[in-house]
């Protein structure tokens, strides 16, 4: 009797390929996923304006950022939580005092009052705000030493 | 000579293929692609007078640059319907409805070279929605106009008298 005949055939499917193009997908979805976005909250409704730029400059990518949602009853949503009029001019107050106080420590600099703060609002208010909740955050902002704002909108474009 | 049998080294690409899988349905599952998002970026100083009355009297040699901010701003007064949206814009004295005669009397303006206006400040009813705030500084942005304060219009303000 001849050896081959004795062996059992084995259906042994080539895998590598179908490895290799799930590893092409995870690249993908690692290369793409922004996990950056968690400040973000999806129940503002961003107005549209077709001359707002996205972010470019990689330098100020990398600026100290303050992210505040105002939603449509002019409520600030910040870490998870709501904060209505007084409160948020507090939590704002709060926000200048550590971001003072992480320049202090960190960076071991002072800052300047006629400077303000290095720190860059970005708001992100809701469509039908109403424009007075908007002005106090603005003016909180201002009044604790942010000078730098980013007013969000979806490029209409 | 009596050969040794090849052996195989096979190695289990089944486990590697269930991870790669694995980390395939996270990454799909917590994937949302999120739409571009543009800004305005701006820088905001505390609220001052915008008009220094002891300011000196414009030298009318004097460059567009030596003039005080107060008289190289533009005042814009946005007045809100009651539900919220624009009802009319004030541009310097002039009364304005809609956003297309709003943009045509701005360019109107910024293009005159006899007139110094280089920034704004846009004095808005409190009930005027965000986003019909936004479609103005969206036509302000678009004539290169950059340098933008606002301010709140006071309750007696705006309404005829």
């Amino acid at each position: 009797m001849s050896a081959s005949s004795s062996n059992s055939l084995k259906a042994e499917p080539n895998l590598t390929p179908l490895l290799d193009v799930v590893f092409q997908l995870i690249t993908f979805f690692m290369l793409v996923i922004n996990f950056s976005n968690d400040n973000y909250d999806s129940r503002i409704k961003l107005p549209v304006a077709g001359s707002a730029r996205p972010l470019d400059d990689p330098a100020m990518l990398l600026e100290d950022r303050l992210i505040l949602n105002v939603d449509s009853k002019g409520q600030l949503l910040f870490n998870g939580k709501i904060f209505s009029g007084g409160q948020a001019v507090e939590q704002i107050k709060f926000e200048a005092q550590l971001a003072r106080e992480n320049l202090k420590t960190l960076r071991g600099k002072k800052v300047d009052p006629s400077e303000g703060l290095p720190t860059r609002v970005v708001i992100r208010a809701d469509r039908d705000t109403p424009f007075t909740p908007f002005f106090n955050i603005i003016t909180a902002c201002q009044t604790n030493g942010f000078r730098k704002f980013d007013l969000k909108a979806m490029n209409g474009q | 000579m009596k050969r040794k049998p090849q052996e195989d080294v096979e190695i289990p690409i089944t486990p590697m293929l269930d991870m790669a899988f694995q980390l395939l349905t996270f990454f799909i599952l917590t994937y949302h692609p999120s739409p571009t998002e543009g800004q305005f970026s701006m820088n905001l100083l505390p609220a001052q007078p915008v008009i220094n009355m002891n300011a000196p009297a414009a030298d009318s040699a004097a460059s567009n640059s030596e003039l005080p901010a107060g008289l190289k701003t533009l005042p814009t007064t946005l007045l809100a319907a009651d539900d919220g949206m624009l009802a009319k814009v004030t541009l310097g004295e002039n009364q304005i409805e809609g956003m297309e005669a709003f943009t045509k009397e701005l360019t109107t303006i910024l293009k005159d070279p006899t007139l110094p206006f280089d920034q704004t400040i846009i004095k808005v009813d409190s009930r005027l929605k965000y986003s019909e705030l936004m479609k103005v500084i969206n036509v302000f942005s678009e004539l290169k106009v950059n340098k933008i304060s606002f301010a709140e219009m006071g309750a007696d303000e705006g309404t005829p008298p």
